[in-house]
C-alpha cells in the first residue's frame, strides 16, 4: 500500500469500518511510514475533539407534548370504517337476491359467533399471558438505565481507572465483579454504581460510547444460567445478555446494536478467564 | 339494517332473532375493538419511536439551522412515521425515523428554495489565510463548541448530515448509506471530504480572529 491509498482509506480505518484485511494492510503501512502515521494521529485526535465539541440539540420537552397530542388527534380524526363492509361478502352481489334470505342469517350467526370468539380471545389472552422472567428483568434493566441517566446518579464512584472502581465495588458487594477500562477500544470507563435488580445488589459499570452511555450490570451467575448471548430491543434501547462461568452480564444502552456487540467482544477479550 | 330485515321475516324461528342480536352486539364490539386496536398501535409506536426524539430533533436542527423549522419537521416526521408504522418490522427504529426526518427536512429545504443545497462556503475559506493555523492550534480550538458549530453551519447540507450521523449518532456506514440514500461505497469518501472541509472552515475562522 502506498501513501495515497492509505490517505484515501484513513477515515474508514479511523471509524473501524474497513474489512480486517485492509485494516491490517493500513496498520502495516502506518508502522512503516512515519509521515502517514503522524497524519493519521493528528487527524484522529482532531476528529475526536470536533466530535466531542459538536453541540447535540436535544428535543425540548414541549415538542414531546406537541407530538403526542398531534398523534392522538390523528387517531381521533381517522374515520371509523363502515363496519358492515368489514364482513366478508357472503355471496357475490349478483346472486344475493336469488338465495333464500334465511340462509344468510344463519351464515351471519356463524360469522358473528366466530367474531365473538375472536374478540373474547383477543381481549383475554394478553391478561392470561404472564410476562416471562426475562421480559420482566428487561423492564427493570431499562428502568434502571434510564433512571441512572435522568437523576444525575450515573456513578457512585466516578473514575476511568479500573483500579479505583473495582476495589470500591468489591468492598460494597458480596462478590468481585470484573472491571476493565476499554478506552483504547472506544468505550472509556466512566465509573461504577451499586444497583438493585432481580432481588439482589448488583454492580453497574458505566461506559461511554461517543455521546451515549452503556450500563453494564453484573452479578453472580446461577449455576444453570443460560450461556447463549441474547439480544432484546425495547423502547428503543438495546439489551445484550451474556454469561460466563461466574457472572451474568446485561449491557443496556441506546447505542446501535453493532456497537453493543463490539463492546461485549472487547469486554470478554479483556476479562481474565476463570 | 338489521331491524327491517327482522320485521320482514318475523315469522321465522326464535333462533333467527337471537342471531340478529348477536350480530348487533358484534358490530358494537367491533367498533370498540377498532378503537382499542388503534390505541394499542399508538402505544407500541410511542414505545418504539419516542426515545429517538432527541436524535430526530438534533438531525433536523442541524439540517435546517432553525429551531421552529426543526420542531415542525420532527412533528411532521412523527406523523408520517405513525402512518406507515404498520410497514415497519425492523429493529432499528432510530435509523428508520431518521430517514423520515431527513426526507421531510429536504422537502422543506427544497420548498424554501434554500441556497443551502448548493455550496456556499468557498469564498470565505479562500479569502482568509488559514494555511497559517498550526495543527496544534487547530486541535486546541476545536474543543470550542461555538466555533465548531459556526464552522459546521458553513458546510453544505449533505456534509452537515453525514457529520451529524457519524459524530453525534455514531451510526455505521451502512446505516448512514440507508439514511442519506447514497451507495455504501460513497459514505467513506463523502465523510472524508466533509471532515476535510470542516477542518478548513475551522482553520479559516481561527485565521480570521487573528
Amino acid at each position: 500500500m502506498n501513501c495515497e491509498e492509505a490517505t484515501k482509506l484513513m477515515d474508514g480505518y479511523l471509524d473501524g469500518e474497513l474489512d480486517p484485511i485492509t485494516s491490517q494492510t493500513i496498520e502495516q503501512h502506518l508502522r512503516e511510514c512515519h509521515n502517514c502515521d503522524q497524519a493519521y494521529k493528528t487527524h484522529g485526535s482532531l476528529i475526536r475533539a470536533i466530535g466531542n465539541a459538536t453541540p447535540y440539540f436535544k428535543a425540548p420537552a414541549a415538542l414531546r407534548e406537541r407530538i403526542q397530542s398531534s398523534l392522538r388527534q390523528e387517531i381521533a380524526k381517522e374515520p371509523v370504517r363502515n363496519v358492515v363492509e368489514d364482513f366478508p361478502p357472503l355471496f357475490p352481489t349478483g346472486q344475493r337476491r336469488t338465495v333464500p334470505s334465511v340462509i344468510p342469517w344463519n351464515w351471519l350467526a356463524l360469522a358473528a359467533a366466530i367474531i365473538f370468539a375472536a374478540i373474547i380471545t383477543f381481549n383475554l389472552m394478553p391478561r392470561l399471558q404472564r410476562p416471562g422472567s426475562d421480559q420482566f428483568l428487561a423492564t427493570q434493566l431499562i428502568a434502571s438505565h434510564a433512571r441512572s441517566l435522568m437523576a444525575n446518579h450515573l456513578t457512585d464512584v466516578a473514575s476511568s481507572d479500573q483500579h479505583t472502581v473495582k476495589p470500591w465495588l468489591d468492598a460494597k458487594l458480596d462478590f468481585a465483579p470484573p472491571v476493565v477500562d476499554l478506552s483504547s477500544e472506544g468505550f472509556p470507563l466512566i465509573g461504577g454504581r451499586l444497583d438493585y435488580l432481580d432481588n439482589r445488589a448488583v454492580a453497574a459499570l458505566v461506559y461511554e460510547r461517543r455521546k451515549h452511555f452503556i450500563n453494564l450490570f453484573v452479578w453472580p451467575a446461577a449455576s444453570e444460567a443460560a450461556k447463549a448471548p441474547k439480544t432484546i430491543t425495547r423502547q428503543g434501547y438495546q439489551l445484550l445478555h451474556w454469561a460466563d462461568s461466574d457472572f451474568n452480564y446485561w449491557a443496556v444502552s441506546d447505542v446501535n446494536p453493532n456497537d453493543l456487540q463490539t463492546f461485549k467482544q472487547q469486554f470478554e477479550v479483556r476479562t481474565p478467564h476463570h | 339494517m338489521a331491524a327491517p330485515l327482522k320485521a320482514d321475516y318475523a315469522f321465522d324461528t326464535e333462533d333467527l332473532e337471537s342471531s340478529a342480536k348477536i350480530v348487533k352486539f358484534a358490530v358494537l364490539k367491533k367498533h370498540q375493538e377498532q378503537d382499542a386496536a388503534q390505541e394499542r398501535e399508538l402505544a407500541s409506536f410511542e414505545e418504539t419511536m419516542l426515545p429517538h426524539m432527541d436524535a430526530a430533533h438534533n438531525l433536523a436542527k442541524w439540517l435546517l439551522r432553525d429551531e421552529e423549522d426543526a420542531r415542525d419537521v420532527v412533528q411532521e416526521a412523527y406523523l408520517r412515521a405513525f402512518k406507515s408504522f404498520g410497514g415497519f418490522y425492523g429493529s432499528n427504529g432510530r435509523a428508520w425515523l431518521l430517514t423520515i426526518v431527513r426526507n421531510t427536512s429536504y422537502t422543506l429545504l427544497k420548498k424554501n428554495r434554500a441556497v443551502d443545497l448548493t455550496t456556499t462556503f468557498d469564498e470565505e475559506i479562500h479569502a482568509s489565510g488559514h494555511e497559517s493555523v498550526s495543527p496544534a492550534t487547530l486541535l486546541e480550538r476545536s474543543e470550542d463548541a461555538d466555533l465548531v458549530r459556526e464552522a459546521m453551519d458553513k458546510l453544505p447540507v449533505d456534509f452537515r448530515e453525514i457529520l451529524v450521523l457519524r459524530h453525534l449518532e455514531g451510526l455505521s456506514y451502512n446505516e448512514i448509506a440507508d439514511i442519506a440514500q447514497i451507495p455504501p461505497g460513497t459514505v467513506m469518501s463523502r465523510l472524508a471530504r466533509a471532515r476535510g472541509k470542516l477542518k478548513e472552515c475551522l482553520a479559516a475562522r481561527i485565521g480570521k480572529e487573528k
